[in-house]
């Protein structure tokens, strides 16, 4: 659209041209070329905090005491200062713009943990329409606790864990929802997905999905939970019809359950492993897979032979998948990772198998069914990878990340790694080792935009995770030009680090649209951090 | 109900005036009352409405492809296959999930 780089031209321009159709997004991200955080304070003084991330409206950044009790918000903003001298450009920037309270203004910190328990600094979501963020903390894990109440044996226990929800503006805790003897994978928020007002948790210890709904006013409310039951009153059901069969003395005994169960909601302790039913999830998934081997062959004896073989000599292994992980698709659709107890905890699940699975909420059906090397699945993670990465109605930045479904540069990519893979089987399990995503983990910056600039992504890119340091500045090239460095981003101290020996960890933080960012550098041994802000001067 | 562009001055005074909010409520979303058809080969079918799709793509194929595969007794291999006229070097169905 632009026919200059230089930005006046294009601001005259941008005055005349309209862009074409469904691009005026992209059209006015041309201009982050020209405006870049080319300018770089290193190991700016500022507090001894563990920088956790910019919301996705830009407004906040979060942050965690190094105790993990507390979180401490800035608003960012920028510096002012004003310089009375002719030539303002070529004068170096006076140390009091050079803090770290030029650019963040503290809003406040709250107490989120008691004693005994811990935020976990990995976990954080925010609903961007009501500003309001959700947090988590727990108390400590323990390991090898016993399989009770329905609980998978060998999925680690937690005694605690809450999930807050703040008003953001001004730091009021709405709600609070605690689970007691679980576990959830907190970790960069695996284990919880946040879709639009929609909440899904997953507990690996009991096998439950709890649909969870953020009311406007604060309120977390329960929509359902999907495990041993599917529709909301498949529990009432069953144990009406039990009790009405049963002899009166047991009646009175599973009236009793059912009056705990309705006093204490959702999270009380069923007894759900005393009854001989499969979950309602489960039941779903193999009648499904049953129903689909069925269909493969008319003829009865075919029919036969290849259930045998595909179906019921798996049948053990399809009973003992747990679910991993779980995704909005859309409002009613789930998209859920089934694989076995060992994958289900370890770091490395790679060797272990691993299934997908289309959920529909609303009709419980399960609406599709892949094992995690199946072509059929790739192919669709190839054309669509926008419609897996989710995100609300109402979030504007975060609909533009590169993917390979619209980037031409990301698909190239893609298809390179897959001419030179050895073996096409292990190269789409690897790809789809990344399904379901994870809520909110990529940057919406226009900076890691493909189209734009040019990266090295092992070192950096929009996920936020924490890479290898190295002491070279990670430079961004521009695409359209080809070979012109527009701005380098350099962690760590401006000299360099004379310790070469310890290794050390970098995590970068980009404000979502404006040309500021923010690079951590720290080592595995507690000491302080080396904070590097990345600005346009 | 006036059309809230249809009284501005434009290059031809029929433009805007089939213009009509969708949404009483927020009147800036704009939907032109019809589509007109480009030839006349043939007539549209009469109260025909267009609405876009509530299910996303992605879901869409999902669908389709499982009621492919629970309807015709072909593998689902071939219905790939057959679907987007691409060629893919077949799964062994021989081998085992776990």
């Amino acid at each position: 659209m632009f026919k200059s780089n230089n930005v006046t031209a294009r601001i005259f321009q941008r005055q005349i041209c309209t862009p074409a159709p469904g691009t005026s997004i992209y059209s006015a991200r041309r201009f982050y070329e020209n405006i870049v955080p080319s300018c770089t304070i290193y190991d700016v003084e500022c507090p001894d905090h563990s920088f956790r991330k910019f919301t996705e409206d830009g407004l906040y950044l979060i942050s965690f005491s190094r105790n993990h009790q507390d979180l401490i918000i800035y608003r960012p903003r920028w510096p002012s200062f004003s310089c009375k001298e002719e030539d303002c450009d070529t004068h170096e920037l006076p140390p009091k713009a050079k803090k770290f309270e030029g650019f963040f203004t503290e809003l406040y910190s709250v107490s989120l943990a008691t004693s005994g328990e811990l935020i976990c600094k990995d976990f954080f979501l925010y609903m961007e329409n009501n500003q309001f963020g959700l947090f988590a903390t727990s108390t400590a894990q323990i390991h090898d606790a016993p399989a009770v109440g329905g609980a998978v044996q060998g999925v680690p226990c937690v005694e605690k864990i809450t999930f807050h929800l703040l008003r953001m503006e001004d730091g009021v805790v709405l709600d609070e929802r605690v689970f007691w003897s679980d576990y959830v994978n907190l970790a960069h928020s695996m284990g919880v997905f946040l879709y639009d007002d929609l909440l899904a948790i997953v507990s690996l210890r009991y096998q439950r999905i709890h649909i969870l709904q953020i009311r406007d006013s604060g309120n977390l409310v329960d929509v359902r939970t999907i495990g041993e039951f599917c529709r909301e009153d498949d529990e009432l059901f069953l144990y009406s019809s039990v009790q009405s069969m049963a002899n009166p003395d047991k009646s009175k005994q599973l009236h009793q359950m059912t009056m705990n169960h309705a006093a204490n909601g959702l999270h009380h302790d069923r007894p759900a492993g005393e009854t001989s039913f499969l979950s309602g999830i489960k039941q779903r998934l193999l009648s499904f897979i049953y129903q689909g081997i069925w269909k493969e062959e008319t003829d009865q004896t075919l029919r036969m032979q290849c259930l045998k073989k595909k179906f019921y000599f798996h049948f053990q292994n399809y009973v003992d998948l747990i679910i991993w992980k779980v995704q909005f698709l859309d409002r009613h659709h789930l998209l859920i990772k089934f694989g076995s107890v060992d994958g289900g905890v370890s770091r490395n699940a790679d060797n272990h198998p691993a299934f997908f699975a289309v959920y529909n909420m609303e009709t419980t059906e399960i609406t599709a069914f892949y094992q995690n090397s199946t072509d059929e699945l790739y192919l669709l993670f190839e054309l669509f990878c926008d419609h897996f990465h989710v995100s609300g109605k109402n979030s504007l930045y975060m609909n533009f990340i590169s993917t390979h479904s619209n980037n031409i540069h990301n698909l190239e990519q893609l298809k390179s790694n897959k001419n030179k893979a050895s073996s096409l089987s292990q190269f789409v399990k690897k790809m789809l080792s990344s399904l379901p995503f994870s809520c909110q983990s990529q940057s919406p910056s226009p900076y890691f935009d493909q189209s734009l600039f040019r990266y090295d992504e092992k070192l950096i890119s929009a996920t936020d995770r924490h890479r290898q340091s190295t002491d070279h500045p990670i430079k961004f090239i521009s695409r359209r030009q080809p070979n012109i460095l527009k701005f380098k981003i350099k962690p760590g101290p401006e000299a360099g680090n004379t310790d070469t020996r310890s290794k050390k960890i970098s995590s970068f933080l980009f404000h979502p649209f404006l040309p500021l960012a923010l690079s951590v550098q720290q080592t595995l041994f507690l000491q302080p951090a080396v904070v590097n802000i990345h600005f346009r001067r | 109900m006036g059309s809230m562009l249809g009284d501005w001055p434009s290059f031809d005074p029929m433009n805007f005036s089939q213009l009509r909010p969708s949404d009483p409520s927020s009147p800036s979303r704009m939907t032109p009352v019809t589509y007109c058809p480009t030839h006349d080969r043939c007539q549209p079918p009469p109260n025909q409405v267009i609405a876009s799709e509530s299910r996303n793509i992605l879901l869409r194929n999902m669908y389709k492809r499982t009621e492919d595969k629970l309807r015709s007794k072909r593998p689902a291999s071939e219905i790939l296959i057959t679907d987007q006229g691409l060629k893919h070097p077949r799964t062994s169905t021989a081998e085992s999930p776990f």
